[in-house]
């Protein structure tokens, strides 16, 4: 059973690169970057999101992202935000999206996966929990 | 002279600093659409602690009791409007229409393209889905192979006139998406199509 667990993690391993990408970056004003894992990158224009990655933003920085299922973001200054857990079968139109939002502010049009299944899409603040069902609205954490 | 008084007010005050305090504010949709809703979940019970249902509604978030209240539209602050105004724009979608058992476009679908590759160029970080679909002639694994080999020429297209090919997915979905219902072995000319999806 367990060897079967380890086994079906590899496989998903093994065929993820091909799916890492969960959005584009759309546009970037001042500073900001991508953490990846202990990778530092800068965020650029047409650069790639994927699951894990946490979105943070200097003093003058923004960032807006569009990703696979439509949704979108605008990171304002001051912003960290861990794209936490992202899940989305095109062709069910079904997923999971989790965002944590640890300090700074994020504009939110919410896309398929909220607009599929309740609550399927979620955004954590230090204090809050929140559940989106649509559609446009903004988080600010200070 | 700093008092030990003031000292500890000051030392008081950063330690409220430093605990965050957030807020939600729900808009009303895009282009006149609803405003849909954002609930404040309790963890402990999986139950609404609170929601806003109502277009400018804004709620502070603290461990305590949440309420919603409406704010004046104008009021919103400059820093939330800018936000708005940085969002991606939504995303585009177009639709080709093919010849029957082909990959040939239809005439009246030509200025579609070329909508379509002014509007791939518009776009800054421009990430673009291609999803080839069939009408119900035919068997089903045929239509799997000719909706992908549809989605792949206009994938090639977009390539050719300059779209990184990383930044393009083709797709094929067969007879499975049908636009118009139809029973099994008939022919729908709005069925043979491509969607795109420029974002």
């Amino acid at each position: 059973m367990r060897r079967l667990l380890v086994f079906a993690l590899l496989a998903t391993i093994a065929s993820s690169p091909a799916f890492a990408e969960i959005g584009r970056i759309k546009r970037v004003m001042g500073a900001a970057v991508v953490e990846r894992g202990t990778a530092r990158l800068p965020a650029t224009v047409g650069g790639t999101v994927e699951q894990g990655d946490v979105v943070a933003t200097g003093k003058d920085g923004r960032v807006s992202i569009t990703f696979s299922d439509n949704t979108r973001f605008s990171a304002g200054p001051g912003s960290r935000i861990a794209l936490s857990e992202y899940r989305f079968d095109d062709t069910t139109r079904k997923g999971a999206f989790v965002t944590r939002v640890d300090r700074g502010s994020l504009a939110i049009v919410s896309g398929q996966i909220a607009h599929e299944s309740r609550d399927a899409m979620k955004v954590r603040t230090p204090t809050s929990l929140l559940g989106v069902r649509g559609t446009r609205f903004v988080v600010n954490v200070r | 002279m700093i008092g030990p008084r003031l000292v500890a007010a000051l030392v008081a005050t950063a330690g409220l600093g430093g605990c965050a305090t957030s807020d939600v504010l729900l808009l009303p949709g895009e282009n006149g659409a609803s405003a849909g809703a954002v609930a404040v979940i309790d963890e402990k019970s999986g139950n609404d602690s609170a929601v806003l249902a109502q277009a400018n509604e804004r709620a502070r978030l603290s461990s305590g009791r949440i309420s919603p209240r409406t704010v004046n539209p104008t009021r919103i602050p400059r820093r939330d409007r800018r936000l708005i105004e940085d969002l991606p724009p939504p995303p585009k979608h177009f639709t080709l229409n093919f010849q029957e058992d082909s990959t040939r476009l239809m005439a009246d679908s030509a200025p579609v393209l070329v909508d379509l590759i002014a509007e791939v160029r518009r776009r800054d970080g421009v990430d673009v889905l291609v999803i080839g679909h069939t009408d119900r002639l035919g068997s089903a694994e045929d239509n799997d192979a000719l909706s992908l080999k549809r989605a792949q020429q206009i994938r090639e297209v977009l390539i050719t006139q300059g779209l990184d090919p990383a930044s393009t997915r083709a797709v094929g979905r067969g007879e499975r998406d049908m636009l118009v219902a139809t029973a099994d072995g008939m022919r729908a000319a709005a069925n043979r199509r491509v969607e795109v999806v420029v974002r």
